[in-house]
């Protein structure tokens, strides 16, 4: 009997003893933010968490100000009301517009002067849906030129030891353009949030910033997060998924032309716009997926990347974003800049071969997935 | 050396041995399980304050209205896949709530459909108003994160 209630003893101090949750790395803070015209979800884990995801937060509110098309003095609503003349902007506001540059001349189907005519047709914000006619939207194609967006570094071409200076950064729009940034910047918070939780020496974070997600270390069990892809054929279901993603110090974005839409003679009109006809883009492909390394690369602004191709390769459809895939390669870790989940209108998922063991098929979607390389 | 003395355990000894056992299972049960994770809750917050929160069947007696930034909601009790709200008692489909009607302008928040599980959430963004379940049994499958 004595030995029975030693052993019962022993199993009670074990039992309790795996069920507390010392470990500080499990402490979490989850906050909601609506900002950037989206709602943001930030759960940061760790014992600073709460100091983190309000330092998150007060990112995304900094980065608003600055590139909201709303907000009277915004860097962006500066831009668009300086009628081609070139206005001082933030650092911030400096960096993005060169990504933004940077991607525009990669991937056709990206372009943040699209923003006239993405307001015509109502997708702007604040103005009613509508098909406008091929006469006016011929006349506002002429305004879609990346080109002519200009930005000027004083320091940099005369100090460039000097070049935090925010003072000596200008940039200017071309006669009637307007810019709208909302296709890459949230991608631009995710990469800064990434230095706030490195700062704030989090051990993992799960980040989702209206569909722009990035899984920061791995989940509280030591496993990969899980992501869903939302199945665009089944919209309305927020269980129904093309498949789920397993990630780890990622980001992933995804694009869709059932995210934001209106309905007029029978037909769907959504909110992505090609700069190359000035209609809502038809390239057979319902989502975009693109996944990039939040920290082994080259290149340190891998969210902004991933927002803007999310787009970009929506635009372009399967096959030439499968060759622009192919001819992306990070230099230091010699392969993909990022890898791709596509989902097609005639009923496949595509995956890139980089994804291939992170990927797992929702069988109930109904899809058939196809590994290419 | 002198022995001590023997002693014979009582049922009362063994009460407690079990009772211990007992409250240590418990814990660790409860731990493992997610520990606070608490019976299905929706949280209704305006501009990242909340404002309210309910148990989802209680939109069966009658649908919440909820105003902000000029905008009105709807939130009922509903089915997924189901349209009426009223329908799936007998359904044996998965009960959740959504916005059955808004008057904002981009409707996402009705296009958002029905939500049944912790974490899933409805955004109407003109009225800043978000509306998202907590807690609930987590599923083994469930995701951390959507995209799209």
């Amino acid at each position: 009997m004595k030995r029975l209630t030693a052993y019962v003893l022993l199993l009670a101090l074990l039992l309790a003893g795996c069920g507390g949750s010392a470990d500080p790395d499990t402490a979490q803070e989850s906050i909601q933010v609506i900002a950037m015209d989206t709602a943001m979800l930030i759960t940061t884990y760790g014992e600073r968490s709460p100091a983190a995801a309000y330092a998150c937060e007060d990112v995304i509110r900094d980065l608003e100000a600055k590139f909201s098309r709303t907000v009277e003095d915004s860097d962006v609503s500066r831009l668009n009301a300086a009628g081609g003349e070139a206005v001082a902007i933030s650092l911030d506001t400096f960096t993005l517009l060169n990504q933004a540059q940077h991607c525009w001349r990669a991937a056709q189907g990206f372009d943040i002067t699209i923003a006239p005519l993405a307001a015509a047709w109502g997708f702007a914000g604040g103005e009613e849906y509508r098909v406008p006619s091929r006469e006016e939207i011929d006349a506002l194609l002429t305004l879609v030129d990346q080109g002519a967006v200009s930005c000027t570094s004083k320091t940099r071409e005369e100090d460039p030891a000097d070049y935090e200076d925010e003072a000596s950064y200008t940039a200017a729009l071309g006669p009637g353009q307007a810019i709208d940034l909302g296709g890459i910047a949230k991608g631009y918070a995710a990469d800064k949030i990434v230095k706030v939780l490195q700062e704030h020496d989090v051990p993992r974070a799960n980040i989702n910033l209206g569909g722009n997600v990035l899984a920061y270390g791995d989940r509280p069990d030591g496993t990969p997060w899980r992501v869903g892809i939302q199945d665009p054929a089944r919209a309305d279901e927020q269980n129904a998924f093309a498949g789920v993603l397993a990630l780890t110090d990622s980001f992933a974005v995804t694009s869709g032309g059932y995210q934001r839409y209106f309905e007029e003679g029978g037909k769907r009109y959504h909110h992505i716009i090609d700069p190359a006809t000035g209609c809502p883009a038809d390239s057979g492909l319902a989502s975009v997926t693109v996944v990039a390394d939040a920290f082994k690369t080259q290149q340190p602004w891998n969210g902004t990347m991933c927002d803007a191709y999310s787009t970009a390769l929506f635009v372009m459809g399967e096959e030439k974003a499968l060759e622009f895939w192919r001819s992306c390669r990070d230099l230091v870790a010699e392969e993909p800049l990022f890898q791709l989940v596509l989902v097609t209108e005639d009923g496949r998922v595509v995956v890139t071969e980089g994804l291939a063991d992170r990927f797992a098929l929702d069988e109930s979607s109904g899809y058939t997935l196809e590994v290419v390389s | 050396m002198r022995a001590f003395p023997k002693l014979r355990p009582t049922a009362w000894d063994g009460l407690v041995v079990l009772c211990v056992a007992a409250l240590a299972l418990g814990t660790a049960l409860f731990q493992w399980r997610g520990g606070s994770s608490g019976a299905l809750t929706a949280v209704v917050s305006v501009d990242g304050e909340e404002t309210d929160r309910f148990a989802p069947a209680e939109l069966l007696e009658a649908p919440r209205i909820y105003s902000a930034n000029g905008y009105t909601l709807e939130v009922c009790a509903a089915v997924r896949g189901e349209a009426s709200p009223l329908d799936h008692r007998n359904s044996g489909g998965e009960a959740g709530i959504r916005v059955s009607r808004s008057d904002c302008p981009t409707q996402d928040c009705v296009h958002t459909g029905t939500i049944t599980r912790g974490g899933q959430s409805i955004v109407c963004l003109p009225a800043r108003i978000v509306i998202r379940l907590e807690g609930g049994t987590v599923a083994p499958d469930a995701v951390d994160a959507v995209l799209g």
